[in-house]
C-alpha cells in the first residue's frame, strides 16, 4: 500500500498544509496499533482517530441519517480500536481492514437496535473480530477469564507488560519485539522470563498442566 | 463435499454487514465450514475496506470537505478522543463457550453464530421438530427445524424464499443430495420435498407462510405453521 505520495509531495512542493487527514501507510497504521496495545499510547491513537474519522463518517452517513448516530458509530468504533488493540493480529491483514470490520460490526449492532428494537450485539458473534488459532490460544483464554490474569498483568512494572503483552496478545516474535521496542532481544527475552515467573505466582500452582 | 454456496452478491451483501441478522447468521455458518466462501469473504472484506477507506476514499474527503468544516471537526474530534482514552480497561479476549442442544436423545453443538440467541422451545408434529430463534424480524422467521431418521417435508413452494442450511446429518430433494454446509436458498419457481434417511439439523429463515401444493397437505396448517 502506498498512500503517503499524495500529500506528502504536496507539500514538498510548497503548497501550505491545510486541516487535512495526514495520510498513513499501513506500517505506519500498524505501528499505531502495536503501540496503542503495549504502551496504551494516547498520542498514537489520536494519529489514528483523525486518520479514520473522516472515513468512518463518511461510510457512516450512507446508513445512518442523522448525525447523532454516525458520531456514535465513530465513537464506538474507535473505542473498540482503543480497548481490543492488543486482539489486532498483525499477521491476518491490514489496518484498514481491521478497522474497517470494527466499524461495520458496530453499524450492524447499531441498526439492529434501531430496526429490531434488540440490544443482543450479535456482530461479535457472525464475525468474530479475535480470530486466533484453537489450541494455545484457547488456555490462554481461559486463563484470562478464571484467573484474572489481566488484573495481574496490570500489576506488572511498565517494561514487562509490554512485552507479555506483545508476545501473547498480538503473539509477536521475540525478535518482533526487540524491534518494536528498538531493545537487545536479550532484555526482551530477560524481561518476559521475570514477567512470566512473576504472574505464576500470582496466578497460583494449579495451572501447571496448561503452561507445560 | 459443500456443492451450495451464496451467491456473491449475498456474500457482498453480509461482508459489508447489510443483511437482516437472520441471513448474515446463515452466512457466517456456511462460511465457517467452507474453506472456497472463507477466502471469497475475506477478499470480498478487504476489497469493501480499501473502497471505504483506502486512497480513493481520501481524496474523496478533500474533495468534500472545505477547511471550515474540518478545523470544526478537530475540536469535536478531542473531546472524543478525551473520552475514549480516559477508559484504562483493556478488553478480555473473548471467550467462547459451545452452546449444546439435545434432541431426541442426540447431542448438537450449535455454530458461534447462533450460539447466544433466544432459543424458543421445541414443538414436534411427527418426525419434524422446530424451536425458533428470536431474532424479532417480523414475518421473516427464523428456526432450527430437525427431521427424525425417515421423515420428511411435504412438496411446497413460497411466496417469498426459505433458505435452508444443513448443520448436521444429511436429506434429498428433487435437485439431489445435501451435506452440513450446504446452503439452500429457494423462491417461489422452487417447489422440494425434502426427505431425510438418517435424520438432520437445518437452520432455516422464511420470509412468508409456505403453500403445499399437493392434495391433502393443502390442507395441513399445522405443518405450514411449523415449518414458517
Amino acid at each position: 500500500m502506498q498512500v503517503i505520495s499524495g500529500a506528502l509531495q504536496k507539500n514538498q512542493e510548497g503548497i501550505k498544509p491545510i486541516a487535512m487527514p495526514a495520510d498513513f501507510d499501513n506500517k505506519t497504521l500498524t505501528r499505531f496499533v502495536i503501540a496503542i496495545a503495549l504502551k496504551r499510547d494516547k498520542q498514537a491513537f489520536t494519529s489514528l482517530f483523525k486518520f479514520f474519522a473522516p472515513k468512518i463518517k463518511r461510510v457512516a452517513a450512507t446508513r445512518f441519517n442523522n448525525s447523532e448516530q454516525v458520531n456514535e458509530v465513530l465513537q464506538e468504533t474507535m473505542a473498540i480500536v482503543w480497548r481490543k488493540a492488543h486482539l489486532f493480529n498483525i499477521d491476518k491483514g491490514a489496518v484498514t481492514t481491521w478497522v474497517y470490520t470494527i466499524m461495520r460490526n458496530v453499524s450492524f449492532d447499531m441498526l439492529r437496535k434501531v430496526q429490531a428494537n434488540k440490544e443482543d450485539n450479535l456482530s461479535d458473534d457472525i464475525w468474530p473480530l479475535a480470530e486466533r488459532n484453537i489450541g494455545e490460544g484457547e488456555i490462554f483464554a481461559d486463563h484470562l477469564a478464571k484467573k484474572h490474569m489481566l488484573t495481574c498483568l496490570e500489576q506488572l512494572p511498565q517494561n514487562q507488560q509490554m512485552v507479555v503483552k506483545g508476545f501473547y496478545f498480538l503473539e509477536m516474535s521475540q525478535e518482533q519485539l526487540a524491534r518494536q521496542l528498538d531493545l537487545p532481544l536479550g532484555t526482551i527475552k530477560s524481561r518476559l522470563r521475570l514477567a512470566l515467573s512473576k504472574l505464576k505466582l500470582q496466578l497460583g500452582d494449579d495451572n501447571d498442566q496448561a503452561s507445560s | 463435499m459443500i456443492r451450495h454456496h451464496p451467491k456473491e452478491t449475498l456474500l457482498k451483501a453480509f461482508a459489508g454487514g447489510e443483511l437482516a441478522a437472520s441471513l448474515s447468521a446463515a452466512i457466517a455458518i456456511h462460511v465457517d465450514m467452507c474453506p472456497l466462501c472463507q477466502e471469497k469473504t475475506a477478499a470480498i472484506t478487504r476489497e469493501q475496506a480499501m473502497k471505504s477507506f483506502g486512497r480513493e476514499a481520501l481524496s474523496a474527503d478533500i474533495n468534500s470537505s472545505g477547511v471550515d468544516s474540518c478545523q470544526q471537526a478537530e475540536t469535536d474530534y478531542d473531546d472524543m478522543i478525551q473520552v475514549i482514552v480516559a477508559d484504562e480497561q483493556i478488553a478480555p479476549v473473548p471467550l467462547r463457550i459451545p452452546k449444546k442442544i439435545t434432541l431426541h436423545g442426540q447431542e448438537f453443538t450449535l455454530p458461534q453464530a447462533i450460539a447466544n440467541l433466544q432459543l424458543g422451545k421445541f414443538r414436534h408434529l411427527g418426525k419434524l421438530s422446530r424451536a425458533r430463534l428470536l431474532l424479532g424480524e417480523g414475518p421473516i422467521h427464523t428456526s432450527l427445524l430437525h427431521l427424525q431418521p425417515g421423515g420428511s417435508v411435504p412438496e411446497h413452494t413460497h411466496k417469498g424464499y426459505e433458505l435452508t442450511l444443513l448443520l448436521a446429518g444429511e436429506f434429498h430433494d428433487e435437485q439431489g443430495s445435501y451435506v452440513p454446509g450446504d446452503f439452500m436458498m429457494l423462491d417461489g419457481r422452487h417447489t422440494h420435498t425434502p426427505v431425510s434417511e438418517q435424520g438432520c439439523l437445518c437452520y432455516t429463515v422464511v420470509s412468508d407462510a409456505l403453500h403445499f401444493t399437493q392434495g391433502i397437505n393443502k390442507l395441513l396448517n399445522p405443518i405450514a405453521a411449523l415449518i414458517y
